[in-house]
C-alpha cells in the first residue's frame, strides 16, 4: 500500500553532522553573555546592550497565554553558543570549510558552491551560530548593498546597527525577545542604500545542528528611501529526541517609498509521530513602515516545528504605508501552531491585508491569532482579513482568535473566517480522474493554499508546494 | 476595594446561619481580587474596575425593601407580567395562561445556581444576592401571551448595588416569550445578575431585553444555560441607553438538533459602553447556532463583541455562524471585536465575519439623488441597518413595538 509506505517515510532532513562543536559554558548567566560578546569581538557598547537586556530579563516572566502548552524550559540547561570548531579561525574561501559541512548543505540542496551562479541566490548560511560563507558579495558591494553576518556589521557598520537595532523590537519587549537580545549569536544584516533595487533575492538558511543548544539569531533589514529588497529564509533541523528552543528576532525597517518582502519556509523537525522531540519555534518578527508610501510584506509557509508560536507584525507609521501578511500553517501528528499577525495602523491612509490558511491533521492543533488595531489618527485606513481553516479528521483542532479594534469613523475593517473539511465532491472528482486519495488531497490542499504560494519567489514556491504535500503524508486514510 | 464597597451584612436576610456564613465567605473571596480589570482576558476591552472606580466613590448594598411604586404597563399588546422593583420580586399576573401551567415565584435559595468560581462577580453575587424570580413552564404547554418582566429601578438606588439571581425552566415541548423591560429613574447604580436557563426536549424560549429610557445604570448580567434535543433559544438584545452593560451568555447545546440564536441591535450614544460576550458550546452533532450583532456607535461610545463558538470533537454537522457589524459615526467612538472559533470536529460549517466602518457614501449619495436630505438619508440607513435583526419575528404586534422603540432611539441621534 502506498499510504503505508508514506506513513513510514522519515523526516528527510533528519541527519546530524559530526563536527566538533565549540560551545559556551552551559547556562544563562552574565558570564555566558560576556563569553559570547568576547568571542564575537564585540565593542563595549554591544556588550552593555546585551547586559541591559539580561538585567531586564531577570524581572520578566515567560508568557503563558498561548494555546499550545509546553513543559517548562530549563534555561540553565542550555548552551547559548555553539560553533563548529574548525570555524574558530574563519576560512578564507569555501575550500577551507570542513567538507562535512559542505556535504550537509548539499543534502539540503543549498546552492552554495557551483550552483550559486545558476540559481542566482546569494546565501548567508548560518550553521548553528556562525555564518559560514557569504556568496555574491562582490556584486552586492558594487551597488552599495550591505549583506553580511550581524556580528560583522556590529564591527564594520556600528552607526547603522546602533541606530536601528532594537528600534522595532525594544530590548524589554517580552520574555523571548529580551532573551534573544541578551544572547543572540548571529544572523543577517541587510542595508539597501537609497533608490536601489536589490538585484537578487537574498537568502539565509538556518539550521540547528548541535544538540542542547538554542538558536538565537538576530536579523536586521533596513531599506532606505526608495529601495527594494526581497529576503528569503529557510529552515531545517536534524532529528533529535529532546525539544530544542529557537528564539529569533527579526527586525525590518522600511523608510520612505521603500519595500521589503520577507518570505519564510520553515521546516524544522516537527517531532516524531508520537509527538516526541521537535523544535520550539518562538520567534519575534516585526517590521516598521517608518516612511511614507512604504511597504512590508510577510509570507510564511510553516510546516515544521513541534510548536510554532509567532506573529510577524507590521507597524504602519508612515502615511499611505502598506502591510501584508500571507501565511500557510500546516500541522500534522502532534504539532501545534499558534500563529498570525499584528497590523497596527498609526498613519493616515494605511492599508493592510491578511490571508491566512491553516491546515490541521492527525492530533494537531492550529490557531490563528491576530490583531488589527486602527488608531485614532489613522484616517481612511483599511484592513481586509481572511482566515480559512481546513480540518482533516476529528482529532485535530482549528481555532481562530482575531482581535479587531477600530477607533475612527473613516476607516473600514473587514474580517472573515471559515472552517471546513475537504469537499467530498472535489475528492470524488479527482479520484474519478485516476488520482489516488493522497494525490487528490495534496492537489486540493495546494489549491486551498494557492493565494499564499503565489506570493513566494519562484525558487521557494516549488519547494513550498512539495513541502505542503510531504507534511500531510499519512494523514489521509 | 474594601474602601469602595461599604457593605452592611446585617441588612441581608439569610434563611440560615450557614447561608449567612457562606455570604461572608464569598464576600471575602470577592475582596481578594476585586472587580475584574483588563488584565483579565474576558475583560480586556471593558475594564470594569477602572469604569466603576471612576464613577463611584462608595458603593453600599440595597436594603430598603419598602416598595410602593405604581408602574405604567405597556398597552401595545396583551401580555402577562412580573414586576420587580429594585431587583426585588413584587408581584405577578399571568391571567392569560391556564392555571398551574406556568409557575412563577420569588427565588430565595441560592443553592444549585451556577458555579463559575473563576468569575469574581459570581462571588459578589452569592454574597449579596437578594434573589429574584423562578419561572417554570409545564410540559407541553405553549404560553398564549408573552410575559413581560418590568424591571423598575427607583431613585433610592443612588450609589447602591443590587445583586439578583433568576432561574428559568422550560419543560418538554413548552414555549415561552419573555421580555425584560428596564425602566429606571435618574440615579447611578450597579446591578449584578446571574441567570440560569434549563431547556428540555423540544422547548422554545424567545427572550428580549429592552431599555425604556436612558439610564445611569451599570449592569452586568451572566446567563448560562443548557439545551436538550430539538430545543430552540433565541435572545434579542436591544438594551441601548445604559451607561455600562455587559451581557455574558454561555449556552451549552448538549443534545442533537438544539439551536441557539443571539441577535443584537444597539445604538449607543454619549458615554455609553456595551459589551456582548458569548460562548456557544456545541457538544452534540447537528446543532445550530447563529449570532448577529449590530452596533451603531455615536459620540464617544464604545461597543464590544467577544463571541466564541466551541465545537467538541463529536459535534459533527455543526452549523455555526457569527457576524458582527458596526457603524462608527464619530471619531471618538470605538468598536472592538474578538470573534473566536475553537473547533475540534471536521465535518462542520463554521464561519464568522466582522466589519466596522462608516455609513456607505454611495448609499447616501443614492438617497440624496432621490431628493432625500442628508440627515433623513442617514436615519433611513441606520434604521435599515438595525432593523434587519427583526426579520425573523413572526409576532406582528411585538415586532411593531420593537421597531417603534428602535426608531425612537435613532431619532435621538
Amino acid at each position: 500500500m502506498k499510504s503505508e509506505e508514506l506513513k513510514n517515510r522519515e523526516y528527510k532532513y533528519g541527519f546530524t553532522t559530526d563536527i566538533e562543536n565549540f560551545k559556551a559554558p552551559k547556562g544563562l548567566s552574565e558570564e555566558t553573555i560576556r563569553f559570547i560578546s568576547k568571542i564575537k569581538k564585540e565593542p563595549q557598547w554591544m556588550l552593555d546592550w546585551r547586559l541591559k537586556a539580561f538585567n531586564r530579563l531577570k524581572v520578566l516572566k515567560e508568557p503563558n497565554w498561548q494555546k499550545p502548552k509546553y513543559p517548562k524550559i530549563n534555561y540553565q540547561d542550555l548552551y547559548y553558543y555553539s560553533a563548529p570548531k574548525s570555524m574558530k579561525d574563519k576560512p578564507q574561501s569555501l575550500d577551507e570549510v570542513d567538507p562535512k559541512l559542505i556535504e550537509t548543505y548539499n543534502k539540503l540542496g543549498i546552492p552554495l558552491n557551483e550552483q550559486k551562479r545558476l540559481s542566482g541566490v546569494a546565501v548567508d548560511a548560518v550553521f548553528d551560530s556562525v555564518s559560514v560563507a557569504t556568496t555574491f558579495k562582490g556584486e552586492l558591494d558594487k551597488k552599495g548593498i550591505i549583506f553580511c553576518p550581524i556580528s560583522e556589521a556590529i564591527q564594520k557598520h556600528p552607526d547603522l546597527v546602533k541606530k536601528y537595532l532594537g528600534s522595532v523590537i525594544p530590548i524589554s519587549d517580552h520574555f523571548f525577545a529580551t532573551l534573544n537580545s541578551a544572547v543572540f549569536t548571529d544572523g543577517s544584516f541587510v542595508y539597501i542604500p537609497p533608490n536601489t533595487r536589490c538585484p537578487m533575492e537574498l537568502s539565509t538558511y538556518f539550521r540547528i545542528n548541535a544538540s542542547e543548544t538554542g538558536q538565537f539569531e538576530r536579523t536586521l533589514i533596513i531599506a532606505d528611501k526608495g529601495s527594494y529588497v526581497s529576503y528569503l529564509e529557510g529552515c531545517t533541523a536534524p532529528m533529535r529526541d529532546e525539544n530544542q528552543l529557537h528564539a529569533a528576532n527579526v527586525e525590518l525597517i522600511a523608510l520612505d517609498d521603500a519595500e521589503i518582502k520577507y518570505s519564510t519556509v520553515q521546516n524544522w523537525y516537527p517531532g516524531d509521530k508520537e509527538g516526541v522531540g521537535g523544535i520550539y519555534n518562538f520567534v519575534t518578527k516585526r517590521g516598521a513602515c517608518r516612511g511614507k508610501n512604504s511597504k512590508i510584506s510577510w509570507t510564511q509557509v510553516e510546516t515544521g516545528s513541534a510548536i510554532t508560536w509567532k506573529y510577524p507584525s507590521c507597524i504602519l507609521q508612515g502615511d499611505n504605508s502598506v502591510g501584508e501578511f500571507y501565511s500557510i500553517a500546516i500541522t500534522n501528528n502532534y504539532q501545534k501552531a499558534d500563529t498570525g499577525t499584528k497590523m497596527i495602523h498609526l498613519g493616515k491612509n494605511t492599508k493592510s491585508k491578511i490571508i491566512s490558511k491553516g491546515i490541521s491533521a492527525g492530533q494537531a492543533d492550529n490557531t490563528y491569532r491576530g490583531l488589527v488595531d486602527i488608531g485614532v489618527k489613522a484616517k481612511n485606513s483599511r484592513n481586509y482579513t481572511q482566515c480559512d481553516s481546513l480540518l482533516m479528521g476529528n482529532k485535530c483542532g482549528a481555532h481562530t482568535v482575531p482581535y479587531i479594534k477600530n477607533k475612527n469613523s473613516s476607516s473600514t475593517v473587514e474580517h472573515e473566517a471559515t472552517t471546513s473539511k475537504i469537499n467530498e465532491d472535489q475528492l470524488f472528482y479527482c479520484n474519478q480522474r485516476g488520482l489516488n486519495q493522497e494525490e487528490a488531497v495534496s492537489l486540493i490542499v495546494n489549491g486551498f493554499c494557492k493565494e499564499v504560494l503565489q506570493q513566494l519567489p519562484m525558487e521557494f514556491a516549488v519547494e513550498a508546494q512539495k513541502l505542503v504535500s510531504i507534511s500531510l503524508e499519512g494523514s489521509v486514510g | 476595594m474594601e474602601q469602595l464597597f461599604n457593605i452592611d451584612f446585617k441588612n441581608i436576610s439569610s434563611s440560615s446561619k450557614k447561608e449567612a456564613l457562606e455570604r461572608r465567605k464569598n464576600f471575602e473571596l470577592f475582596l481578594k481580587t476585586g472587580l475584574p480589570n483588563k488584565k483579565d482576558e474576558n475583560w480586556k476591552f471593558s475594564d470594569l474596575n477602572s469604569i466603576i472606580s471612576k464613577n463611584f466613590k462608595e458603593i453600599t448594598n440595597y436594603d430598603d425593601l419598602r416598595i410602593d411604586e405604581e408602574i405604567e404597563l405597556i398597552n401595545d399588546f396583551d401580555h402577562n407580567h412580573i414586576i420587580l422593583i429594585n431587583g426585588v420580586f413584587k408581584s405577578c399576573d399571568i391571567s392569560f395562561e391556564e392555571k398551574e401551567k406556568v409557575k412563577i415565584d420569588s427565588l430565595k435559595s441560592l443553592e444549585g445556581l451556577s458555579n463559575q468560581s473563576s468569575n469574581n462577580l459570581q462571588n459578589l453575587n452569592q454574597a449579596l444576592s437578594l434573589g429574584g424570580f423562578n419561572l417554570e413552564v409545564q410540559k407541553d404547554y405553549k404560553c398564549k401571551k408573552p410575559i413581560i418582566i418590568y424591571n423598575y429601578f427607583n431613585s433610592n438606588l443612588e450609589n447602591k448595588i443590587i445583586n439578583n439571581s433568576n432561574q428559568i425552566k422550560l419543560n418538554q415541548n413548552s414555549e415561552l416569550i419573555l421580555i425584560e423591560y428596564n425602566i429606571s429613574e435618574k440615579c447611578k447604580f450597579l446591578k449584578n445578575t446571574f441567570e440560569k436557563i434549563y431547556m428540555n426536549k423540544g422547548s422554545e424560549l424567545k427572550t428580549f431585553v429592552i431599555q425604556k429610557t436612558k439610564s445611569n445604570g451599570y449592569f452586568y448580567k451572566n446567563i448560562s444555560g443548557s439545551q436538550d434535543y430539538n430545543s430552540t433559544y433565541q435572545k434579542f438584545i436591544l438594551s441601548s441607553g445604559l451607561k455600562f452593560n455587559k451581557l455574558e451568555i454561555n449556552m451549552d447545546l448538549e443534545k442533537e438538533n438544539a439551536s441557539c440564536y443571539i441577535l443584537s441591535g444597539l445604538s449607543l450614544g454619549k458615554e455609553e459602553h456595551q459589551e456582548i460576550k458569548t460562548r456557544i458550546n456545541h457538544m452534540a452533532p447537528n446543532c445550530k447556532s447563529y449570532q448577529k450583532i449590530k452596533n451603531v456607535l455615536e459620540n464617544d461610545s464604545k461597543g464590544v463583541y467577544q463571541g466564541k463558538i466551541f465545537v467538541k470533537d463529536n459535534a459533527q454537522k455543526t452549523d455555526a455562524y457569527q457576524l458582527s457589524k458596526a457603524l462608527i459615526l464619530d471619531d471618538k467612538a470605538e468598536f472592538n471585536a474578538k470573534p473566536e472559533l475553537e473547533i475540534y470536529a471536521d465535518d462542520v460549517k463554521c464561519s464568522h465575519g466582522s466589519t466596522s466602518g462608516s455609513i456607505d457614501e454611495d448609499a447616501i449619495h443614492y438617497l440624496m439623488t432621490r431628493g432625500i436630505e442628508l440627515p433623513m438619508a442617514k436615519k433611513l440607513l441606520i434604521n435599515g441597518f438595525i432593523n434587519e435583526i427583526f426579520e425573523n419575528i413572526p409576532e406582528e404586534k411585538l415586532k411593531k413595538f420593537l421597531e417603534k422603540n428602535i426608531i425612537e432611539q435613532v431619532n435621538a441621534i
